[in-house]
């Protein structure tokens, strides 16, 4: 495990952001402290969740995507957009109308992610069997992924080598316009994304070398944008080239659709507590005899994802709708259904694997075992008087994350309001000094509020 | 560095407790992930033995830079044979302790598969002493 630098689409407007620490309590690998009045994230520990996004009530928190801007202006340009976007529309339009709008934005193509959802089906049936780490788990939520690297460093085996169907997609759109005539280096990939895990996944990938598409754009940007055009066009009908799959792949990316595709014990787990809470039996030995993990790191799958603008149960509501309707299709064509990825089925089988999933060195104290149960053992110490409230007005979320930070030489105990009082008692630490401490964790001029005439 | 746990005999909701601690100590330590996976599921193992078996036990380990020694003592029945115990598939757990998932037999083989050393020692009617050790 070495030191890396992480990349990073979860970021925080320093100007916006007022140190409230809203998003430090919600952070669920502690990623998050108060440092001079602001935010800041450690990047070791940091999985672009987005649960500090979602609490923000400054909206200091921001996700930075690719955008639009870098959209090239020539070329042959194929938005990827994944079905949660289709989703978010009512369902009076259609999913052609949707996509087909999105193409107007400025795109050449525009291709639904879950196509490739059949190719994971084909490549589940084919590993399954030879998986004997179990259970696995799927590769499919970034977040996930990173999660696991971070808390988990033991599972990392267990998640399954294979692309997510965003990546088997654009490589797909690679090979087959290729095919086309068109020159592979004039193809450009957009992915339209619902979350930040995604846009990390596009420019940092874990387990793989390059990703194959070349950007990401914020789902609610071409929300914005396709509900106008659409509000003016209603032009609907269907293109068949938007329903080329098999009718559950448009719910793949919610909860309890692809762990159908896992033989044996397949739970289906959803919201980042429930992953957490999961994934710490798992690790402790406590959860024997389960064959597939299928999670998910928000609530609803995809369509928790923080960059979605609609209800996310409205969402899941109208992709159920969606696959009903390509099951009537299906039927109408004798039960058939012609999924274009298959005729370079071949190609694509040898280029889905992933490597191994290393762990993230997060938690660790130290790289020396002896120095870092040192650490652990000052730790111990402080826990003793620290009060244990967990108030966080040491701008750490716990007194235990204080404590190893104090035992790291990243806080000092009189960062602790409690222990403050008592060395103030004993003459330890004058109110001027305690005052500065609460100034270098809180910002300059927080406290400044309040004078003794605001009661009288 | 020590630390010790204790485990209470029959509180099945909370069982794991003891060893979900440890392990967490040694998640803040350069192991090796795979190493630290071998004694969680040995850990938890032994504290299901005690809270299915036993009146009430402690988990003590001792963590040091090459290894970790651990020793789960509790207050109990004690095992007659210790021997046919470690044999796989052997359980006397009581019917009430199957249904609810444990008592396989397969405790005290899997402790063994997943640590360097183990001596079990036991007074039937007192009390059993499980001493385990691992190295990094």
């Amino acid at each position: 495990m070495k030191q890396y630098t992480y990349t990073h689409a979860i970021q925080i407007d320093a100007d916006k952001c007022i140190g409230c620490s809203h998003c430090m309590r919600v952070c669920p690998t502690e990623a998050i402290r108060i440092d001079g009045g602001h935010a800041r994230i450690q990047s070791v520990r940091c999985v672009d969740c987005g649960e500090c996004f979602r609490v923000c009530p400054q909206r200091a928190i921001y996700v930075k995507d690719d955008g639009l801007a870098s959209v090239k202006s020539s070329g042959y340009r194929i938005a990827l957009v994944p079905s949660i976007f289709i989703g978010q529309f009512p369902s009076d339009y259609s999913a052609t109308q949707i996509l087909e709008a999105v193409r107007q934005i400025g795109f050449d193509d525009v291709f639904e992610v879950e196509q490739a959802v059949d190719m994971v089906k084909s490549e589940y049936r084919l590993l399954e069997n030879e998986i004997d780490q179990r259970p696995a788990i799927t590769s499919f939520c970034p977040a996930v992924v990173r999660l696991i690297q971070v808390l988990y460093p033991s599972l990392t085996d267990q998640i399954i080598r294979l692309k997510a169907p965003h990546d088997i997609a654009a490589l797909y759109l690679r090979k087959s316009k290729e095919r086309q005539g068109i020159r592979p280096s004039e193809i450009y990939i957009y992915y339209i994304t619902p979350c930040a895990a995604k846009i990390v996944a596009a420019r940092d990938p874990v387990a793989e070398k390059e990703s194959p598409i070349d950007g990401t754009i914020d789902m609610k940007m071409i929300y914005n944008l396709v509900s106008k055009i659409i509000r003016e066009d209603k032009n609907s009908g269907l293109h068949k080239s938007y329903a080329n799959m098999s009718p559950d792949s448009v719910c793949w990316s919610l909860s309890g659709t692809e762990k159908k595709y896992f033989s044996g014990r397949s739970l289906a787990i959803d919201g980042m507590n429930n992953v957490i809470e999961f994934l710490d039996k798992l690790e402790s030995g406590q959860l024997a005899h389960i064959d597939f993990l299928e999670m998910r790191a928000c609530d609803q799958g995809c369509a928790g994802g923080i960059l979605c603008p609609c209800n996310r149960f409205l969402a899941v509501e109208r992709l159920e709708q969606r696959q009903k309707k390509l099951e009537k299709l299906k039927l109408q064509n004798e039960g058939k259904v012609t999924n274009m990825l298959f005729e370079f089925s071949e190609e694509l089988h040898r280029e889905l694997q992933i490597d191994a999933v290393e762990p993230r060195e997060g938690l660790q104290l130290d790289e020396d075992i002896g120095k870092a149960i040192q650490k652990m053992k000052h730790i111990k110490k402080l826990m003793t008087f620290l009060p244990g409230f967990d108030c966080g007005a040491c701008g750490a979320p716990s007194c235990r994350a204080l404590a190893e930070d104090i035992a790291q030489d990243r806080a000092n105990i009189s960062y602790c309001v409690f222990v403050q009082r008592v060395m103030e008692k004993n003459y330890k630490l004058s109110p001027e000094q305690s005052f500065s401490v609460i100034e270098k964790i809180w910002g300059q001029n927080r406290l400044n509020k309040y004078t003794d005439e605001n009661e009288s | 560095m020590e630390v010790q746990y204790e485990i209470q005999g029959g509180d099945f909701s909370t069982a794991g407790q003891a060893s979900s601690e440890i392990k967490k100590l040694l998640k803040q330590f350069n192991i090796d992930p795979q190493i630290v996976r071998r004694i969680a599921i040995a850990l938890f193992e032994a504290e299901v033995n005690v809270v299915a078996h036993a009146y009430k036990g402690i988990m003590k380990a001792d963590i040091e830079p090459e290894s970790i020694r651990v020793i789960v003592e509790d207050e109990g029945p004690g095992i007659e044979d210790i021997e046919k115990a470690m044999e796989e598939g052997f359980s006397t757990a009581s019917e009430a302790v199957r249904q609810m998932g444990f008592g396989a037999g397969m405790g005290l083989p899997n402790i063994k598969k997943n640590v360097d050393e183990m001596i079990l020692t036991s007074v039937p009617g007192r009390g059993t002493c499980l001493k385990m050790k691992v190295l990094f």
